[in-house]
């Protein structure tokens, strides 16, 4: 039987309510009780999307009564109720099941055409699949049920391209959807729909006016561009990564490579110039000695990786991607690895940011880079992918070994904490105190788990903490015991 | 105040108010997450969740953000495991690896909508795991309906554990029971002393050791009106209940009296506490700093009629208040208490639909709301704040919390201009 430690990965009603929920000409009703509706319409939305509330995902509040006697009662009032209040105006509807309405099989697929012949009813599958396979679905069935049927037969513009997968819930799309189509736009392509995000419903059959499909996340996604046949690309993470996407992007849409490197030479002297600055600088040197760990959605894994290890030397510790792929760690593990060694920078979830604090692991930077976990991504200006990823993620780390830097100064306190112990005669103990050659050992192998950056400071503290134990205890010189007992006392 | 925020009087030329016949969009947080927040900032607790998925994302990261920084121990409960019965085995697989932490004294097991309606068994979960106590608590949000009444659920579940049944009362000690600013029983204790008496702890607390002694206590003050069923543990343990809450110069002064009663302290001490908090607060409330003011107080805690009695005394009008609870003996008084101070409505399980029907009945200088309802207020350039994270955070009872919440409110008041400027410049 499977264990699982603060889930990762949300289930399909979540991701098919994300898709769904971007089309404002779209209204939803979840078949659920209510606090399926007030954690994703409200509680949590909040505090990813920074959203109000999603203004059109209504509940049919299952309660005991509906439990045993079924929902479509309540559906029906639901769906009254909104008409009443006249939130179906000019809207298609669309209701979802959720693990509990499968748990009573209610399936309203003809129930609910006998109610609105409009109205379509999306089974979520919500106890066996999770939010990747629920957005995938959900743009699917967006195509088969809205885009297909009408789908335009003409041949889509010049140097078209769409974007699919931006939608509710995708970590820091604000920004990298604002740098990809800085990107294809700085090249000459012209961007037909980003899908779903700044769509509409009524867009779906426009879908098939693009030459080419860029899809934003590995996750999801894919499924969809293949059905609409046409060349499709994954965004780009790094210099290279993205200078190589340009290239092959242009090529597809017949623009010619010239232009390219036009618009890449710009960026050199512009958007890329303070990534060329600082690797000629001190501060790429750095990258040789730190390492760092990524739990995240897939694409952020492999863009991270390429980008961070692959062009600029940085060491990873390990890597696990959502959805979890063979031989990646699950939570449980990457929790026990995390207690037992952090890296120096861990880009991750609250997931990751709680076993750090759990094991005191203060000289590790977290770095947001996946929910779950609260925090605001909607400005343009912090992105992962592109160009100006490449050049955000260099600057965002240096910044953090400047904090490093500051944290790990000796400082005198206010109130005298952490200076200098003194003898009863008020003379500081200064001498050096011999260490058995075994304490010194010790001392020299507990500072391998230390990231680089701290390893000066935390040295000293926990020489000076031995030392004190040695001196309390009588002793004449630091033996391994009050090593490990100045490790154990967290030094 | 008045000349800066003339009195609105619109609804007195209409229709009495009625609750919206549409309750399409209810608001409470997920009622689940109230025993999530009481269990898993218990120390030693090590909750373990029995639920789908998707319930499983959302109540973890409401209670990584809002109760504990602690992991979440669950079972994979998809089709294959609820439709072949095996949701014991999952559940005890998750027993297992929450007992196998380090630190942990007790599992609270946390059964949610479809392992409920699966049918989760007691009698077959371990009562105990190496010594760590095995506590079951039963939370499916389509029968519980508000996130306060499951922290009642929590609690009592608590109680019936590990509440000593041997005890003999220690002679005037009150139980205070309402999650409450930590300031709060501070000063209630102070006050308490005056008397001769003192308060032995605050539940929900972070130690199962508070609610070990609990059954020691001689009183027990149920501080918010939602728990019904650890009250019943109370009472069955031979523990006397005062109603109320000291709230306001009203409400401290008879709450006072009550305990006094309840301890059965010294009448004449008792009376001169009583009366000297009651002057104090009423030197304040002289000021009526809040008059002139309409405010809409509607939040899912389950405590907002004592916030309302609060601005009441302050001088506000506050015609409509709406809460997440459902209505019981406990919230009675207060209602009554509001009803006749000019509140034409309090609503309970209110919706979204009720509140906006509300903002349309009434013109309101302040908005204290659960997050879509202060976001349709922002809309119409109204002053307003989200009820949990504003008023949740500051002291509430006797003199000091009121002078801290009236306060607080009289400088939100004030902000109005620039909730207009955003207003018009967005939607304007």
């Amino acid at each position: 039987m499977h264990v699982i430690r603060d889930i990762s990965d949300t289930s399909s009603y979540w991701g098919a309510s994300w898709v769904f929920g971007c089309f404002p000409d779209v209204h939803m009703i979840c078949d659920a009780p209510i606090g399926c509706y007030n954690l994703l319409g409200v509680a949590v939305t909040n505090y990813t999307d920074a959203l109000a509330h999603m203004h059109n995902l209504t509940p049919t509040s299952i309660r005991e009564e509906d439990v045993i006697n079924g929902t479509a009662p309540a559906l029906q009032r639901t769906l009254n109720e909104l008409r009443e209040l006249g939130m179906l105006e000019n809207k298609k509807l669309i209701v979802l099941s959720t693990a509990e309405s499968e748990m009573i099989s209610a399936d309203h697929t003809r129930y609910l055409a006998t109610l609105e012949p409009d109205a379509r009813f999306f089974w979520s599958q919500s106890l066996e699949q999770d939010e990747w396979v629920g957005r995938e679905r959900a743009l699917l069935f967006c195509w088969e049920q809205y885009g297909k049927p009408a789908a335009s037969t003409a041949a889509p513009a010049p140097y078209s391209v769409n974007i699919i997968g931006p939608s509710l819930g995708c970590f820091n799309s604000t920004a990298d959807l604002y740098e990809i189509k800085r990107l294809a736009e700085g090249i000459g392509a012209t961007v037909n729909l980003v899908y779903p995000y700044e769509s509409s419903l009524a867009d779906t059959p426009r879908l098939s006016e693009a030459m080419v499909n860029i899809v934003m996340y590995r996750e999801f996604g894919t499924q969809l561009a293949q059905v609409l046949g046409k060349p499709y690309l994954f965004a780009p993470f790094g210099v290279f990564g993205t200078t190589s996407f340009l290239h092959e992007l242009a090529q597809l849409l017949g623009i010619p490579q010239e232009q390219v490197d036009t618009f890449v030479a710009k960026e050199k002297r512009g958007t890329l110039r303070v990534v060329w600055d600082m690797w000629r600088g001190p501060q790429s040197d750095w990258f040789a000695t730190v390492d760092y760990a990524v739990v995240a959605a897939r694409s952020y894994v492999v863009g991270l990786q390429a980008y961070l290890t692959g062009e600029l030397g940085v060491k990873l510790a390990f890597a696990s991607g959502r959805p979890l792929a063979e031989g990646e760690p699950d939570n449980i593990q990457i929790r026990r690895q995390l207690h037992k060694r952090a890296p120096a920078f861990v880009f991750g979830s609250i997931n990751e940011k709680i076993y750090l604090s759990e094991a005191n692991a203060k000289a590790t930077f977290y770095i947001p880079a996946t929910f779950p976990g609260p925090v605001v991504r909607r400005t343009t200006g912090t992105p992962f992918m592109g160009f100006a990823g490449a050049a955000y993620l260099m600057q965002e780390l240096v910044n953090r070994f400047y904090e490093s830097v500051f944290n790990y100064l000796p400082v005198e306190t206010l109130d005298g904490a952490g200076m200098t112990e003194r003898d009863a005669a008020g003379n500081a103990y200064v001498q050096t105190m011999p260490w058995t050659k075994e304490a010194g050992e010790r001392l020299s192998r507990a500072m391998e788990d230390v990231p680089y950056l701290a390893r000066i400071s935390a040295s000293r503290t926990l020489r000076l903490a031995a030392e004190q134990a040695a001196r309390t205890s009588g002793a004449a010189e630091v033996t391994v015991e009050q090593v490990e007992a100045a490790l154990a006392a967290g030094q | 105040m008045s000349d800066v925020i003339p009195l609105t009087s619109v609804g007195s030329a209409q229709e009495p108010f009625k609750e919206s016949a549409c309750k399409t969009h209810p608001q409470t947080m997920c009622p689940a997450f109230g025993a999530l927040r009481v269990l898993t900032r218990l120390e030693g607790a090590q909750p373990t969740m029995i639920t789908d998925t998707g319930c499983l994302y959302g109540l973890t990261f409401v209670t990584h953000f809002y109760a504990a920084r602690k992991s979440i121990v669950a079972p994979t409960l998809g089709t294959a495991e609820l439709s072949s019965g095996q949701i014991q085995e999952a559940a005890n697989a998750a027993i297992a690896e929450a007992a196998s932490e380090r630190n942990v004294s007790v599992i609270p097991v946390i059964s949610l909508c479809v392992a409920e309606t699966a049918g989760l068994s007691e009698e077959l979960l371990p009562r105990e795991v190496d010594g760590k106590p095995v506590v079951l608590v039963r939370v499916p949000a389509y029968a519980i309906h508000s996130h306060p009444e499951a922290k009642d659920v929590a609690i009592a579940a608590l109680m019936r554990r590990f509440m000593e049944t041997e005890t003999t009362a220690e002679p005037n000690t009150l139980v205070l029971l309402g999650e409450v600013f930590p300031a709060d029983p501070v000063m209630i204790d102070g006050l308490l002393r005056k008397m001769g008496a003192r308060v032995l702890v605050t539940i929900p607390g972070r130690h199962l050791d508070e609610i070990r002694i609990a059954s020691r206590g001689a009183a027990v003050a149920a501080l918010h009106p939602f728990y019904r069923d650890s009250l019943a543990c109370m009472r069955e343990h031979g523990v006397a209940v005062v109603g109320g809450a000291p709230i306001g110069a009203d409400g401290s002064a008879a709450w006072i009296r009550a305990v006094g009663a309840a301890l059965e302290l010294d009448d004449a001490t008792v009376e001169q506490v009583a009366a000297e908090e009651e002057q104090t607060a009423r030197d304040f409330l002289a000021r009526q700093s809040l008059k002139g003011a309409t405010v809409l107080v509607s939040g899912y805690e389950g405590n907002e009629m004592l916030y309302a009695r609060l601005l009441i005394e302050g001088g506000a009008h506050v015609p409509y208040v709406s809460t997440s609870i459902g209505q019981t003996l406990h919230t009675a008084a207060d209602e009554a208490w509001l009803k006749a101070r000019g509140t034409e409505a309090v609503v309970y399980r209110k919706s979204l639909e009720d509140d906006k029907k509300a903002m349309a009945h009434w013109n309101f200088d302040l908005v204290i709301g659960t997050t879509s309802t202060t976001a349709a207020a922002k809309e119409l350039g109204i002053p307003s704040v989200y009820y949990t994270n504003i008023l949740s955070v500051r002291p509430l009872f006797l003199t000091g919390g009121m002078i801290a919440s009236i306060s607080m409110v009289q400088e939100l008041l004030e902000r109005r201009p620039i909730y207009e400027k955003m207003q018009s410049f967005f939607e304007g």
